[in-house]
């Protein structure tokens, strides 16, 4: 355990440093996204006053406000840039710096932006948590924050994370036969933005539909964390959410290692 | 002029031998935009199948103001892309040099080097909602209310451009400024939809501060109800106008403060 600490302690020094050395463009895509928060609340609240009625499939005005932000943020903390970053590697021949080290690629890869996710997660989706429960309590009067589902929340986060890292890291293979990395990246985050339900919640779509999605690796990269934290899941489904969660962790655990090993012999680096 | 357009057109023609040249990488590009797009409709329909009306809108009037924003940003998408890489890296890697040293003017320059053939997706999704919605959105139609609509388009896009030339030239002061680039271009989620869903102080602010409502809604709302072209049609112009005059000051003057970087 202390060699495995000592191993991969530094990369996630550098992820952290390497958040605050770029930290404009950290706060650049924090905006950007608070923006898009800020246009979907309007939006929500015309579609509440439309319709007329306080709760809209199951979710009040306050419900959505929640929804909406800890969707960021949890979007923010599970944010993986995996699929870029080896893909440069690869073109620029870097990567053989990290195969020759005495450590686990992947792992070095996951340590360092598990730093940079620390770092988010302090300085944004923990605001945004209290931001949250100060608005709450403002709206309801009372305080509505549940320890239990929070730790609840950060054990499914973290899951969360490791499927968006491990379906990055599947995706940065990609680059192997694929060039527009940038327009196939803006394809991935709409379609994952979409079937993760930050777009727009899972309860909203059609019963067919939502039950596919639920059981679908996407629906646990941020939907399940976000429900879990609002407390909209009894006990038993609860567990089945987490359940669910943690197979799809292992099937891309095991689904990146395998595309890796394969890649990794066909790996041809030029020049470095 | 006449010797900008044949210098455009050479540099386009250049870019359409790349295009030709790496089919696999223009098709991933505008199949993505149109996939991301086919999406942000979706989620339309979605509320729509909840709601009769957003606004005082209905679905066809909704999924029209959605269509034409897109044309605008298609547009300049497709032809000032490359702004982006002078915010995000042109100039910190020390490159903008090259466009110094060329006599031909370095924002015309910059601009036509790149043929952003993305944006195919943006524009064949944002016509397709158009002639999807228009016959039933009840559009207001006579010769004249058509060709100011048509009109106001170029003039859309130039606002995009505008910003996105005074953002990017910030990076001619701090070097890289595409954080601040895609903080203000992302607000053009606000023209996707009526502005009388948001407050007044956002309803100010993308009007008159980051006139992104111009972009979409305004001109939408004119050829919808035919109502004060001055302020929907004109003001597209007017604010375009004084947006492109602002935006070349200001690149005008960081161009004088461009130091260059690297070695």
């Amino acid at each position: 355990m202390n060699k495995i600490r000592k191993q991969y302690f530094p990369f996630m020094r550098a992820g952290i440093q390497s958040v605050i050395a770029y930290r404009m463009n950290f706060i650049g895509f924090v905006i950007g996204g608070l923006v898009y928060c800020f246009v979907m609340y309007y939006l929500w609240n015309a579609v509440f006053l439309s319709s007329g009625s306080d709760t809209f499939m199951g979710f009040s005005m306050t419900d959505m406000v929640v929804y909406l932000f800890l969707s960021n943020a949890t979007g923010e903390i599970t944010f993986s840039s995996v699929s870029t970053d080896i893909g440069e590697e690869i073109r620029d021949g870097s990567i053989s710096m990290r195969l020759i080290k005495p450590v686990n690629t992947d792992m070095s890869y996951f340590a360092t932006e598990i730093g940079g996710s620390i770092i988010r997660f302090v300085v944004f989706a923990l605001p945004v948590t209290i931001g949250i429960e100060i608005y709450r309590y403002c709206m309801l009067g009372r305080i509505m924050f549940e320890p239990v589902n929070f730790l609840l929340y950060l054990l499914s986060a973290l899951l969360a994370y490791i499927i968006s890292f491990r379906v990055n890291l599947c995706f940065g293979f990609v680059a192997f036969y694929v060039k527009n990395l940038w327009g196939i990246g803006i394809l991935k985050n709409s379609i994952v933005n979409f079937l993760s339900g930050s777009l727009i919640p899972l309860a909203f779509m059609p019963e067919w539909m939502k039950t596919i999605l639920e059981y679908m690796p996407f629906s646990s990269m941020n939907y399940t964390p976000v429900m879990i934290y609002m407390g909209k899941y009894g006990t038993t489904e609860l567990f089945v959410r987490l359940a669910v969660q943690a197979v799809w962790a292992l099937l891309v655990y095991g689904l990146s290692k395998l595309i890796w090993f394969g890649a990794v012999k066909k790996l041809c680096v030029q020049g470095g | 002029m006449r010797r900008a357009f044949k210098i455009y057109r050479i540099l386009v023609a250049q870019n359409l031998k790349r295009i030709m040249e790496y089919k696999a990488d223009f098709l991933t590009g505008a199949v993505s935009f149109l996939i991301n797009q086919a999406i942000g409709i979706a989620f339309i329909f979605i509320i729509f199948s909840q709601i009769p009306a957003l606004a005082g809108f209905k679905l066809e009037q909704i999924v029209f103001i959605y269509g034409f924003s897109q044309v605008p940003k298609g547009l300049d998408h497709l032809l000032t892309d490359n702004l982006w890489s002078v915010g995000y890296f042109i100039i910190r890697k020390g490159d903008f040099d090259k466009y110094l040293t060329r006599p031909i003017n370095p924002l015309f320059h910059v601009i036509a080097e790149t043929f952003q053939v993305d944006a195919v997706g943006e524009l064949a999704v944002g016509i397709g909602l158009i002639a999807y919605s228009a016959p039933n959105a009840g559009l207001y139609i006579t010769p004249l209310s058509v060709t100011l609509f048509v009109l106001a388009i170029p003039f859309a896009a130039l606002i995009y451009t505008s910003i996105k030339i005074i953002t990017s030239a910030f990076a001619f002061w701090i070097k890289s400024s595409g954080f601040i680039i895609q903080m203000v271009y992302g607000m053009n989620e606000f023209a996707k939809y009526p502005t009388t869903i948001y407050n007044n102080a956002v309803k100010l602010f993308v009007t008159y501060i980051v006139p992104f409502a111009f972009t979409g809604y305004y001109p939408a709302l004119y050829i919808l109800t035919g109502e004060n072209p001055l302020f929907n049609i004109g003001g597209v112009v007017a604010v375009s106008i004084v947006f492109f005059v602002i935006s070349i000051l200001i690149w005008n003057r960081g161009l004088k403060a461009y130091e260059s970087a690297g070695s």
